[in-house]
């Protein structure tokens, strides 16, 4: 693999070199915005401040790959951002929501992140990066990561076409994983790009084994009296589908008459059943949406942060996607060439899953 | 006495199962069922799809929802689609909601079965089968619920 070894401080410039080279027409990039993180699209090379350490902070906004998310014209758009965002961005390419030749996808270690607002309240004792040490330290504390990142194990920066690894102390080492990342890594003058040999797998496997004890001890919905009490407070704001990066139909099914039904149909059929709850189709909006996420779902936990109820989503939707992408062995966002399991078939397969 | 009331209520259901078959074998199989005066129960209301893949699986969940004690789907032998390759994309999309649909303990009221044109014998006895099936596990907890 090509890449460079740098100062976490010389990013700057690198970000700085792809704008300039026009390797990238603009720049989303996660900067400090008071004692939090948020994202910025920059075009000027000279609006672009320290990346360090906004982008390592362990802080989620918004999935990055919403911005993404309909990319239709032909300028180069580049995304630094965490690991699951351009995983989902990755699956938004597949599902033909953007241009692969348009996007440069920048991925970076991840070491989970808390919600904003925890974040921000405790901004200095968490700092800007985390171990599972200081984790559970936090923990302690009242100050817990994500459900979402604690069952993450793919939380490495080896997707996308550029990753930004970040290595004890100060230094960062940056990798061209596609062709696409490598060109625009070379184009820039101030670095010399060299073979680099990272072997990550004993940190991938302790991550794994880590993620794997939180997702067995996490309440499972395993019924579907607990799904209707899971989903007791939901008011159907559908927050959860505006913020999900994969859920991307133009128009969705529950903003149409059948789906959101309003005044005479919703009359009728309330006199069908005698009794129906409202605002409809909150178990059918929910299951719909477990079906239509189910091979693509990163497990990003937008959707939980979007919840105004604070409806812990990360139980539902992820957990169940998993095992639909277990049948098909799709891991969403892994490979840009690998077709969506609904689009291909093999001739023979799945019949023990059918009865 | 009550037990003896819950026994005759028990006696007394009759599921409603919603099919979803395929125009090309599985509704042309329920027709063969019929000429050859193959008995079956009453009990499935069958909706005719044009191919299997036209089987979305909110159809499937709108039907449990509303409260259907059973759903099955019948289309043509993998391999022997009429449209070629229809029924191997539906067969993916099956896998997936009866995955959800186990992890709600709902897969055993979704079936699915490959019933060609001629297989008006399998229909009937198929059919036979699965109502016995849905009368066993009772009416659906979803029947009757605010939702």
């Amino acid at each position: 693999m090509k890449g460079v070894e740098l100062k976490s401080g010389d990013l700057e410039g690198l970000f700085k070199g792809l704008l300039d080279k026009k390797a990238v027409d603009c720049l989303v990039l996660p900067h400090r915005v008071g004692n939090n993180v948020a994202y910025m699209m920059v075009t000027d090379k000279d609006k672009i401040e320290s990346p360090v350490p906004a982008i390592f902070a362990p802080s989620f906004s918004v999935n990055a790959a919403n911005v993404v998310k309909g990319w239709l014209i032909k300028e180069k758009i580049g995304i630094v951002a965490k690991p699951c965002e351009i995983r989902a961005a990755i699956e938004l390419i597949k599902l033909k929501q953007m241009d692969k030749e348009s996007v440069l996808l920048i991925s970076v270690d991840c070491s989970g992140a808390f919600k904003n607002q925890d974040y921000a309240d405790h901004a200095e004792e968490i700092g800007d990066w985390v171990d599972s040490a200081k984790i559970e330290e936090l923990k302690g504390k009242g100050i817990a990561i994500r459900e979402a990142c604690e069952i993450c194990d793919k939380r490495l920066a080896d997707v996308g076409d550029i990753g930004i690894v970040k290595q004890d102390g100060d230094n960062v080492v940056v990798v061209g994983i596609t062709d696409m990342g490598v060109e625009a890594l070379s184009a820039i003058e101030d670095i010399s790009l060299e073979d680099k040999d990272i072997d990550r797998s004993g940190e991938t496997e302790k991550i794994a084994a880590e993620a794997k004890k939180k997702k067995e001890a996490l309440p499972e919905i395993s019924s579907v009296e607990a799904l209707e009490e899971f989903l007791r407070d939901c008011i159907v704001c559908k927050n959860c589908r505006e913020m999900c990066p994969v859920c991307y139909c133009k128009e969705c099914f529950f903003e149409q008459p059948l789906g959101k039904p309003v005044g005479g149909d919703l009359l009728n059929i309330a006199e069908l059943r005698g009794a129906i709850a409202v605002p409809a189709n909150q178990l059918m909006y929910h299951l719909t949406r477990v079906y239509h996420v189910s091979t693509t779902c990163v497990g990003c936990g937008a959707c939980e942060d979007a919840c105004p109820k604070d409806i812990p989503l990360t139980r539902l939707y992820p957990v169940i996607a998993e095992k639909v992408q277990e049948i098909f062995e799709y891991v969403p966002g892994k490979d840009v060439e690998e077709p969506l399991p609904f689009t291909t078939y093999e001739e023979e397969e799945l019949e023990d899953k059918l009865r | 006495m009550g037990e003896e009331t819950t026994k005759k209520e028990e006696e007394k259901f009759e599921p409603k199962i919603v099919g979803f078959t395929c125009n090309w074998c599985t509704y042309a199989a329920a027709d063969l069922a019929g000429t050859s005066r193959k008995k079956y129960p009453p009990n499935s209301r069958i909706i005719r799809l044009m191919c299997s893949a036209r089987l979305d699986p909110m159809f499937v969940l709108k039907a449990l929802l509303n409260g259907a004690d059973g759903v099955f789907f019948s289309g043509c032998h993998p391999g022997e689609c009429h449209y070629i390759k229809g029924n191997f994309y539906a067969r993916r999309r099956i896998a997936a909601i009866r995955t959800i649909l186990k992890q709600l303990g709902l897969d055993n009221r979704f079936k699915s079965y490959w019933i060609s044109a001629s297989e008006g014998e399998k229909f009937a006895n198929t059919m036979k089968g699965l109502s016995e099936e849905i009368k066993e596990l009772g009416p659906s907890p979803l029947r009757g619920k605010v939702l």
